[in-house]
């Protein structure tokens, strides 16, 4: 599987044979992406099989409604991971979900969810730690609940008793800081 | 220029790019970005920031997820993945055909073993036509030779009847029938060598039975002579008889007697007679 060629595209190709509805394009979003939708999701679902079934979905749905993309209101990856985690919120409001995760009431418990997480994930990814302890916690947790968990920036300030240019300006700051390092 | 800066400081692209914008607000910051070159070019590096953290926070899907993904979108599995699962996909591909090539291999054998039995039973009965054949053809060659055998003896007793005819020193003597005035019989006799011979191809007698034999008798000085037996038969093979051997005779006679003979002529049963 480690000798698995991963099909890569720049950012015009995927989106023209996106488009054109060249099978092409989704192999390599998911060579790509799947890994980093995948962690927007898991990160608001926790069930790996329900979180696999809304990878799925967001693949589908990427696919079926490539023709909506316009990239003049940003990049491919932005409105993928809008897809994926819009319908990770979805599902994680649904009646059914709620149903059966009572236990997993991932809204009111957020030391939970970011306990879990620095267990369950990315592991096998060396590099991201660093990274992960680069940022500074508090602009750290502001990010990851709206980036990643699928907060309104308001949601996070009621959360976290900040006020709300508090938890704006963090989330510049960290997004800052991200691209400081990243360069 | 200004405007732009103080747009970027505002901190409402990065909630763009983070979805946390109304639409309303959306079409603003796109207005706005489609005026501002820099603020395209703010927009675009704060996006490609939060790509490579999405990136670098990945969780690896599972082995089989992305062949259902495919296979709802109606992509036959590519290539790539056909090296994940090799043996496997492999293996259920090639059983059907394994499984038809088999199929096809035993219909072949029994097709094979039929024209066997087949041709193996034909062999058998031409076989057995040959053998017949040749049991035939030996049953003719014996006939045959026995044929040749018969005719070169007959051929031979002809020739020496010849020879005797032309002899003067053979005598032949004709015998009379005595009982049945048909009946009659010729004995060549050569007094100075003392041989006796019938001739069976000139000999008109009743076939005797299995208990009786003819009896050839020498009269000599008046006395019967015992000269030996023979048999009139229809498929007698030999024409010349040799009897046994007298140097004097004034006539020969035959009788019917017991088989073997006897050693005296049972004169109610002289059949033939002649002088010499």
């Amino acid at each position: 599987m480690a000798a698995t060629k991963k099909i890569s595209l720049s950012e015009e190709e995927l989106v023209s044979k996106l488009k054109s509805q060249d099978t092409l394009a989704i192999q390599a979003l998911y060579d790509m992406y799947s890994g980093a939708l995948l962690g927007v999701i898991s990160r608001v679902i926790q069930h790996t099989e329900v979180a696999e079934d809304l990878l799925q979905e967001t693949f589908i749905k990427i696919w079926n409604s490539a023709g909506s993309y316009d990239n003049s209101k940003g990049r491919l990856f932005t409105w993928m991971m809008n897809i994926a985690r819009n319908l990770s919120i979805d599902k994680l409001r649904s009646k059914d979900f709620k149903n059966s995760n009572k236990n997993q009431d991932i809204e009111n418990n957020v030391d939970f969810i970011d306990a879990q997480k620095e267990v369950t994930f990315n592991a096998d990814l060396l590099g991201i730690k660093e990274l992960v302890t680069s940022l500074k916690p508090e602009f750290k947790t502001v990010l990851d609940m709206v980036y990643f968990k699928g907060y309104t920036h308001v949601e996070a300030a009621e959360e976290l008793n900040l006020p709300l240019g508090t938890v704006k300006t963090r989330i510049r700051m960290g997004i800052m800081e991200l691209r400081k390092n990243f360069n | 220029m200004e405007e732009g800066k103080a747009y970027i400081e505002s901190g409402i692209l990065e909630l763009y790019v983070l979805g946390q914008l109304s639409a309303q607000e959306q079409l603003e910051v796109q207005a706005m970005a489609s005026t501002y070159p820099e603020v395209k070019q703010e927009m675009e590096a704060i996006e490609i920031a939060m790509e490579k953290y999405a990136v670098q926070n990945a969780v690896k899907p599972s082995v089989g997820l992305e062949n259902k993904i495919f296979e709802r979108i109606g992509i036959a599995i590519p290539q790539q993945e056909a090296k994940v699962i090799p043996l496997n996909a492999e293996q259920r591909t090639d059983y059907p055909a394994k499984i038809r090539s088999l199929r096809l291999a035993l219909v072949a054998c029994i097709a094979l073993l039929i024209v066997s039995v087949a041709a193996l039973y034909s062999a058998h009965s031409d076989l057995g036509s040959a053998r017949d054949q040749i049991a035939s053809l030996s049953a003719d060659r014996e006939k045959f030779s026995s044929t040749v055998n018969y005719m070169k003896a007959t051929n031979a007793d002809l020739n020496k009847i010849v020879a005797i005819a032309d002899d003067p020193s053979w005598k032949t003597i004709k015998l009379a029938g005595q009982k049945n005035p048909g009946d009659n019989m010729v004995v060549y006799w050569h007094p100075k060598d003392k041989h006796v011979m019938v001739n069976t191809n000139k000999m008109v007698l009743p076939a005797n039975d299995k208990a009786h034999q003819y009896q050839l008798w020498a009269l000599v000085n008046g006395k019967p002579v015992d000269l030996g037996v023979f048999d009139v038969n229809a498929d007698s093979s030999q024409i010349l008889v040799n009897m046994k051997e007298i140097g004097i005779a004034q006539a020969f006679a035959v009788t019917l007697e017991q088989r073997g003979g006897s050693p005296t002529p049972t004169m109610e049963q002289m059949m033939v007679m002649g002088g010499v």
